[in-house]
């Protein structure tokens, strides 16, 4: 009775666990030898908390209407900004002191970017009134841009060698640090979502941002510091990223701005705004990073079919979440009508 | 042959369980003008859509012209010669009168390229059959209201209409239009074309209507000749009871002004508009749609800047910029529109009655989800709004009831002004007067209010004091004593 009731009130959940054991089943099934190692749940450990936490930025922008697709080309700015600077001002041979100092001063101007960069796309979206997918990508497009014509498409090297370490270092003995990162920012983010003034405007913003605005509030401060939270969570995503890379690229974790939107659809958490719920975003996580790991496992399967196969998913979960909000009752509406008409 | 040209019988209409329609009767003769009115839900449109072809009916009967018709799509009723004017009109506003009157015989004669002289013949002849004269060059959007429904019954014409059914076209016309628009509806009579007209004007149904038939909660409740028909029991078919008028007494206007407004402009909405509010008291502005009243409404709540002038909030000049800033000032705003300005719809009763005041219910941005919730339930009390669980979302109530949240909304913010743009569109009479009498007890506590509507038996009922507005500008203005719906209907057209 009681599982009844949790049923009830949580489909999208009891989906989400449902969908959750038919991928492990599936590829228990398929690839259980290489699935059921500890080598191959570490490497998932180790993949997933960077777009983890580029998902739990976007998320904000998904509440609230909007739509971010600049995340990753800012993200790559910013850090090709950050590990130049690490690499000029850390030489070999510099007390370790100095190298912290140095790589504290590399994430602030990162965060510092990214915040500039978020702070941009609320001012286009809401004062100047730009639809926020067009905004979003002509920043992405600059932000690219930039990075490329300042790196002339190179790859940038020469972090210290103290900050690629703490990517591959483990907390406590066993907890791989980006992960560790990924549950702070995730309890943080389920916290403020849930308990906080912002995360009840978000949700009601979401809904209706005209009904919050003639309650006496200011929706476009709320939709620009969310753009910059959005922007400053993924932003640590891309710097975990350039550690367990050792570098930073113009065109890094491209394919993770579709991959994001996929896991946000997945979760229920959809663009049209105020919906879903943080639980259910971990879950999506997870069958997404155990698909990503498992396809892997399937030799013939190679890099070259990866878009296909997320822009396939992609589209599965879009057709089932449209049916899944109004579209069932639509149907059954439709049978009722058949009934009533055939009598 | 059936004297009647459609005849609905039984028709039952169903949405998710709420029966909309429940066995309808109608009859429309061929060369009459046949009015359809009642009150907003009653289940008028859901039955011009289906005439229409755009819903279909769960049971009943259809004769067109003593045919019986199964099942009516929207391509069969345009081939019958039914033709709907929307309120909206669904025309294209970025193309000229010309494009507009002939893209549709352009389009069923399957012609592939244009000729502009074939069009502008096609135009001309629709034009001609009301003897309407309009340059063929405008672009449909730039045209008035009024020219617009001329244009939409041209356009109807065109299809061989013989039944054009008109959903309130008066709203927003001025008397001199409407009487040119009932000129063209003679007309179209005298050419055997039938008319059905919505609408819950007293005045214009008897003026232009043969038949009526008045509906209520689904059901048709009267359906005959005009002329077997009064006044009064006309208002008793609309509501459903006689209804006594409850009017608003002040008991305590406070002497000094706490909103004075001077000489207030916002080109193109309003000019020198100056008035004054007291607290205690119940001001109403009346005026048609378009006469400048909303906007002046939103510009005392910071969502249009006014381009000259001056309000005073309690002797001291201020400028709202801001909805934050009109709220600080304690003026709260109920919008025209639940809908779309007023509630989340897909979000909690709860939440909705604390949006304006959730500084109340939180500290340092921690919000106190238990104390919300208290709170929210103690204005569904106060307010009676019909719900079992405030956490259901908003848009499981009635309109009364929605209406109710957002006037719950400002309570908790101790207001010295209080605005009310249509406070009671679209709600039932029972929640009307719920929501009269809590606007009384509210100006009885020392609120000023303002009310605006342009249902003016509201106006007389519930103000103290009545502004009129006609293009932008304040007309008229009368005190309790002088306020009647005649008066200000003569002031309004």
């Amino acid at each position: 009775m009681k599982f009844k009731n949790f049923a009830n009130k949580n489909q999208y959940t009891v989906m989400l666990l449902v969908m959750l054991a038919a991928v492990l089943v599936f590829f228990s099934i398929t690839r259980g030898s290489l699935l059921w190692t500890g080598d191959a749940w570490y490497g998932m450990a180790m993949q997933f908390p960077e777009y983890g936490l580029m998902t739990l930025g976007v998320m904000f922008c998904f509440i609230t209407g909007n739509i971010d697709m600049s995340f990753v080309a800012l993200g790559n700015f910013a850090t090709i900004f950050a590990v130049r600077y690490m690499a000029a001002n850390a030489a070999e041979g510099a007390s370790d002191g100095h190298v912290r100092a140095v790589i504290v001063t590399g994430i602030l101007i990162t965060l510092l970017i990214c915040l500039i960069g978020g702070f941009i796309n609320g001012v286009l979206v809401t004062k100047l009134g730009i639809p926020p997918v067009m905004a979003t990508i002509a920043m992405q497009l600059v932000w690219q841009g930039l990075s490329t014509a300042l790196t002339q498409g190179n790859t940038v090297t020469g972090l210290p060698a103290m900050y690629t370490e703490i990517g591959h270092s483990k907390m406590f003995g066993f907890l791989p640090f980006p992960l560790f990162i990924f549950i702070i920012a995730f309890i943080l983010c389920a916290l403020i979502v849930r308990y906080t003034v912002y995360g009840e405007m978000i949700y009601m913003i979401g809904t209706n941002v005209k009904a919050v605005r003639y309650s006496g509030i200011n929706t476009d401060r709320v939709v620009i510091l969310t753009f910059v939270i959005t922007a400053l969570v993924s932003g640590v995503g891309s710097l975990i990223m350039v550690s367990t890379m050792a570098s930073a690229k113009a065109d890094y974790g491209s394919s993770y701005v579709m991959r994001v939107i996929l896991i946000l659809v997945l979760a229920g958490i959809l663009p049209d705004g105020g919906m879903g719920k943080i639980p259910d975003l971990l879950l999506a996580l997870v069958i997404i990073q155990i698909i990503a790991s498992g396809v892997n496992m399937f030799a013939s399967l190679n890099t070259y079919y990866a878009s296909l196969i997320w822009g396939a998913l992609l589209l599965i979960v879009l057709i089932a979440s449209t049916k899944l909000s109004g579209g069932i009752f639509k149907i059954r509406d439709d049978k009722k009508k058949k009934q009533v008409s055939s009598q | 042959m059936s004297e009647y040209l459609l005849e609905m019988s039984g028709i039952c209409k169903a949405f998710s369980g709420v029966q909309a329609l429940d066995h309808v009767n109608f009859h429309i003769r061929p060369g009459k003008v046949m009015c359809l009115a009642g009150e907003n839900g009653c289940g008028k449109s859901t039955l011009v859509k289906i005439i229409s072809g755009v819903y279909v009916r769960d049971q009943g009967d259809v004769f067109f012209q003593g045919q019986k018709l199964d099942r009516i799509t929207p391509a069969e009723a345009t081939r019958l010669g039914i033709q709907v004017i929307y309120q909206d009109l669904s025309i294209f506003p970025n193309l000229t009168v010309r494009e507009n009157l002939a893209i549709n015989s352009e389009i069923t004669d399957r012609r592939r390229i244009v000729n502009r002289k074939r069009w502008t013949k096609t135009a001309e002849e629709a034009l001609s059959r009301i003897g309407y004269q309009i340059d063929l060059d405008v672009k449909m959007g730039e045209l008035s209201v009024a020219d617009k429904q001329l244009v939409a019954i041209c356009r109807a014409l065109l299809f061989n209409a013989r039944l054009i059914i008109m959903d309130e076209p008066t709203t927003a016309l001025t008397k001199r239009e409407v009487d040119a628009l009932f000129r063209t509806v003679r007309k179209l009579k005298e050419e055997g074309i039938a008319i059905m007209f919505i609408s819950h004007k007293v005045e214009e149904i008897f003026e232009i209507s043969d038949d009526v038939c008045i509906m209520r909660n689904g059901k048709n409740v009267f359906e005959g000749p005009t002329a077997d028909l009064t006044r009064d029991d006309f208002s008793y078919y609309m509501t459903g009871r006689r209804i006594q008028p409850d009017p608003f007494v002040p008991e305590h206007i406070q002497e000094k002004p706490v909103l004075e407004v001077e000489k207030l402009c916002a080109d193109p909405y309003y000019h020198d508009i100056s008035f004054q509010l007291r607290k205690g008291e119940i001001l109403g502005i009346t005026g048609l749609l378009g006469s400048g009243r909303t906007e002046l409404a939103m510009s005392l709540f910071g969502l249009i800047r006014p381009d000259s002038g001056k309000i005073l909030l309690n002797g001291q000049p201020v400028s709202i910029k801001s909805p934050e800033k009109a709220k600080e000032l304690r003026i709260g705003y109920v919008p025209e529109d639940r809908l779309t300005e007023g509630l989340c719809m897909r979000q909690p009763i709860a939440d909705n009655i604390m949006l304006a005041s959730l500084d109340k219910v939180s500290r340092r941005g921690i919000l106190n989800h238990r104390k919300l919730f208290s709170e929210a339930c103690r204005w569904v009390k106060t307010f009676s709004i019909a719900t079992d669980d405030p956490h259901k979302y908003a848009q499981t109530l009635s309109g009364g009831n929605q209406q109710k949240i957002v006037l719950s909304k400002w309570m908790n913010n101790n207001l010295d002004i209080l605005i009310l743009n249509g406070p009671t569109v679209g709600v039932d009479i029972g929640a009307k007067q719920d929501i009269h009498h809590l606007v009384h007890g509210l100006a009885h506590k020392g609120l000023a209010v303002i009310i605006i509507s342009d249902d003016i038996s509201e106006v007389v009922t519930n103000c103290s004091r009545v502004i009129v507005m006609k293009e932008g500008m304040i007309v008229g203005e009368m005190k309790s004593e002088e306020i009647t719906d005649q008066r200000i209907t003569e002031i309004i057209h």
